[in-house]
């Protein structure tokens, strides 16, 4: 009884709690809760994240600074004193006397703004080609959509390639280093929008017939003002969760053409460029240049992934 | 049916000699072009060995011998050579060899758009005797021609004419850049440049054949983790080079053998001299900082190349003060200190030089010629950076190499150089003398370093007789360079090849792989 009454007294706070409160009381957090596999993979891509994001201030060591360096640690095994310098480190050094354990917090910077931004620029043009084509029509829809096709028959790391390549021919060789990540960004970005448009179009097909947007329509609101406020709403949900798996694969595909040598240049190695160099070593014996970097890479590219699995199961009503 | 038993009866015919084999190794590098003057560099002409031939070759211990010449010897006082040339040899075409081939290579070898120009710089005329005798006249006395020639190959005249390809084309290639016809003891019967080459016995040889290959197959791995793998595996029989840190474990697999030499190669860092600004400085540059030898200096007190033999060449390679190793003809005994690695005195030289604050600077580097070549050049750009000279690094395959350092797009570069000659001169002719086309003088000098003495010297150098005076002028030539430092000698490369167990062959010191030499058990 006192219960109902404080509620009612007091409105305001109940709207400061709304949107944490409704959070907190929907199915999407319900179904979080109850599922191991998403509570894990949360966990493992915020700890990866965060300690990428704070990687000046954890990180012993900056591994961009050539001259902070020093050969003579080349090759000290994980946890050993090197035999010259008596310096330890915590996941042994590369050939250039490089901390592995730094190197892989700058690294995975490298990877997850690469790949972060990579979806994002292929998810704004993906959902704008997408909108258009559905919203449309006719011509406009043709050539975008042929256009997809084609280019989803492609593998999608030789687009990227490709895209890089001539890029970086363009590219004056003292801005080189600098320009090596957007280009990374760039490329994979473009290799990667076709999934975008391909849904946000079947969605925008779906939603356009329907009365709300005729009588959107009919009150005199443009085109694009319809297609962002009224049908990309109802489109977001898959939109989320091919960006969450796009995501995973982005960070692929940059450590992909990093170890093939045309991605991060090697005095900035992302994860990728730290794998190429470790399989160098493989034979020798020095075999924590690559075991770090590449369990790094597997840990973040599967919880991206099992996230976006999940969200997909999550989002999709048929399922529940 | 009856194709398919006439095609037993020639198999059986035709049986293979005990012991016959194929061969497949693997490479770095892809020799670039199958020209043999087009390009001067290591991976073609030792390559092409097994294919051209010249006048003279060398053996497995380096001594010159005869090939197509049977004899030679001096005209008069010094005026030139005779050649006396073999009889009864014929090109992979079938066409038969005589002087006029030889006419015929001297012309297009000392063309102005071959690489193999300098190396008739002393020559002031060649004259044809008769069909099996040619002279070669010299301006001045020179006692190293015929063993200075050894990489001359002679091309089949007719051959070049009939397809077009009378003058090599560094640039855009021609016949003669993907086919080849000599008269050596492979011949090339297919080729897809970066991918395959393959090679068969030629049927006509005039030599004796010690080799028991019925095919042999060149294909480049530029990963040398991958062409290591290769060989692990049995998929090649024969790697160089072997990726130095896994010497130590190859030695311990009964499989393969580890064969380790000293090259005869120098790899060294090289200047603009002659630049007038910087190409690729940060800063707006209107002054090119290596045109003072205290910059240079700085360089040279700068990399710590100690610790890139330690680290990077783990303890399998020697530091280097000269433009050639100990072991060459002619090394100057008393100039074997090479700058000791000191980055206070390298900073105190760049502040002395205007440069407190240091500078910027674009250096180019290989990644797939030398041993380690990109790793080597990362350690020198932190090793700069120390000092406060921050270098961007741009380290490409070598196709794109030379033709970035021909077009002077560099303000710093790595190159190796292994002399032909097995001689002190031969470095100082193509990198120290002032580049001059008609002298056919300086050719690989990208930076232009030029020094009134040394270009005295150097003819000095080439017609002295005396042993004790040519090596005085030698010592001088090393000083100047030394006090110049027209370059910075890092170290000696290691020559480090590895075969299948089953494999006989013979490593010689200019790292060229002669394939008369394989025995496959």
């Amino acid at each position: 009884m006192t219960d109902t009454q404080t509620n009612q007294a007091a409105p305001p706070e109940a709207v400061d709690k709304s949107l944490w409160q409704d959070f907190r009381e929907s199915d999407f957090f319900y179904a979080f809760k109850r599922s191991p596999v998403a509570l894990v993979s949360f966990a493992v891509v915020c700890i990866l994240v965060l300690s990428a994001v704070f990687a000046p201030l954890i990180a012993p060591t900056n591994p961009f600074d050539p001259a902070s360096l020093n050969l003579m640690n080349g090759f000290t095994p994980p946890l050993e004193p090197n035999a010259f310098t008596g310096d330890a480190f915590l996941m042994g050094t590369d050939d250039q006397g490089r901390d592995v354990f730094s190197t892989i917090l700058y690294g995975m910077r490298i990877s997850l703004f690469v790949g972060a931004s990579a979806v994002l620029f292929a998810m704004v043009l993906g959902i704008t080609l997408g909108l258009v084509s559905g919203y449309f029509g006719g011509w406009t829809e043709t050539i975008i959509m042929r256009v997809a096709d084609v280019q989803l028959t492609f593998p999608s790391i030789l687009v990227a390639m490709l895209i890089f390549g001539i890029a970086k021919g363009f590219t004056p060789v003292e801005y080189r280093d600098q320009m090596a990540i957007w280009v990374l960004i760039l490329a994979i970005g473009l290799s990667d929008w076709v999934q975008f448009a391909r849904v946000v179009r079947g969605a925008t097909l779906v939603e356009k017939s329907k009365d709300y947007v005729a009588a959107a329509r009919l009150i005199g609101r443009s085109p694009w003002a319809i297609m962002l406020k009224h049908i990309l709403p109802n489109a977001l949900s898959p939109v989320l969760v091919i960006a969450t798996i796009s995501l995973a694969l982005a960070i692929i595909a940059e450590a992909t053409l990093s170890f093939l040598g045309v991605g991060a240049p090697p005095t900035q190695p992302s994860l990728g460029t730290l794998i190429r160099i470790g399989q160098g070593f493989l034979f020798s014996g020095e075999w924590w240049i690559l075991f770090f970097p590449a369990c790094t890479l597997l840990a973040l590219a599967l919880s991206v992934n099992l996230l976006g699995d999940w969200l997909r199961d999550a989002l999709n009503p048929r399922l529940r | 049916m009856k194709r398919t038993i006439f095609a037993f009866l020639a198999s059986t015919v035709v049986a293979l000699p005990v012991g016959a084999a194929e061969f497949t190794w693997a490479e770095t590098t892809d020799p670039q072009t199958m020209d043999p003057h087009a390009v001067n560099s290591t991976p073609v002409l030792g390559f092409l060995n097994n294919v051209y031939e010249g006048l003279v070759r060398r053996g497995k211990d380096m001594s010159v011998e005869p090939a197509l010449a049977t004899d030679w010897e001096p005209i008069g006082d010094g005026e030139g050579w005779r050649f006396t040339l073999r009889e009864g040899v014929t090109f992979h075409d079938g066409a038969e060899f005589n002087a006029d081939d030889v006419i015929f290579s001297y012309e297009r070898a000392s063309d102005e758009g071959s690489d193999t120009r300098s190396w008739f710089a002393p020559i002031s005329e060649v004259v044809k005797v008769d069909d099996y005798t040619v002279d070669f006249m010299t301006s001045a006395p020179n006692p190293i021609f015929p063993s200075s020639i050894a990489n001359w190959m002679i091309m089949d005249s007719g051959w070049a004419e009939a397809n077009n390809a009378t003058l090599p084309d560094k640039e855009n290639g021609n016949y003669a850049t993907i086919n080849a016809n000599g008269t050596g003891a492979f011949k090339v019967t297919a080729r897809e440049p970066g991918l395959r080459t393959e090679l068969m016995p030629h049927d006509g040889w005039w030599g004796d054949v010690e080799h028991n290959i019925t095919k042999a197959t060149l294909t480049p791995i530029q990963n040398p983790a991958t062409a290591l793998a290769a060989l692990l595996s049995g998929d090649v029989d024969f790697i160089n080079p072997v990726p130095i840190q896994d010497v130590a474990r190859l030695q311990s697999d009964p499989d393969v053998n580890v064969i380790q030499g000293i090259e005869a190669r120098i790899i060294m860092l090289g200047f603009p001299h002659e630049a007038d600004a910087l190409k690729y400085s940060a800063e707006t540059s209107d002054k090119n900082p290596f045109a003072d030898v205290r910059v240079r200096q700085a360089v040279a007190h700068a990399v710590n190349v100690p610790a890139i033999l330690q680290t990077t060449m783990r303890g399998n390679a020697e530091p280097a003060s000269q433009l050639v190793s100990p072991a060459m003809n002619g090394y100057s005994e008393g100039l074997s200190e090479r700058p000791a690695y000191d980055p206070e005195k390298a900073k105190a030289l760049l502040a002395e030089a205007g440069y407190p604050d240091g500078f910027s600077f674009g250096l180019k580097c290989p990644n797939n010629r030398y041993l380690n070549d990109e790793a080597v050049c990362q350690a020198i750009t932190g090793m700069l950076a120390q000092v406060g000279i921050t270098a961007t690094l741009d380290a490409m395959p070598v196709q794109n190499y030379w033709p970035e350092l021909r077009a002077d797009n560099y303000d710093m570069y790595l190159l190796g150089w292994s002399p032909g000659t097995f001689d002190a001169e031969h470095p100082i002719r193509f990198l120290a003398a002032t580049p001059n086309e008609e002298k056919k003088l300086g050719s690989w000098n990208f930076g232009g370093f030029s020094n009134a003495r040394v270009d005295e010297l150097l003819p000095m150098i080439q017609s002295e007789i005396d042993a004790d005076k040519r090596q005085a002028m030698l010592d001088e030539t090393a000083k100047i360079l030394q006090d110049e430092v027209a370059y910075v000698p890092l170290y000696v490369q290691p020559l480090v090849w590895g075969t299948r167990s089953n494999i006989e062959l013979t490593q010689r010191p200019d790292n060229f792989f002669i394939l008369r030499w394989v025995t496959v058990n």
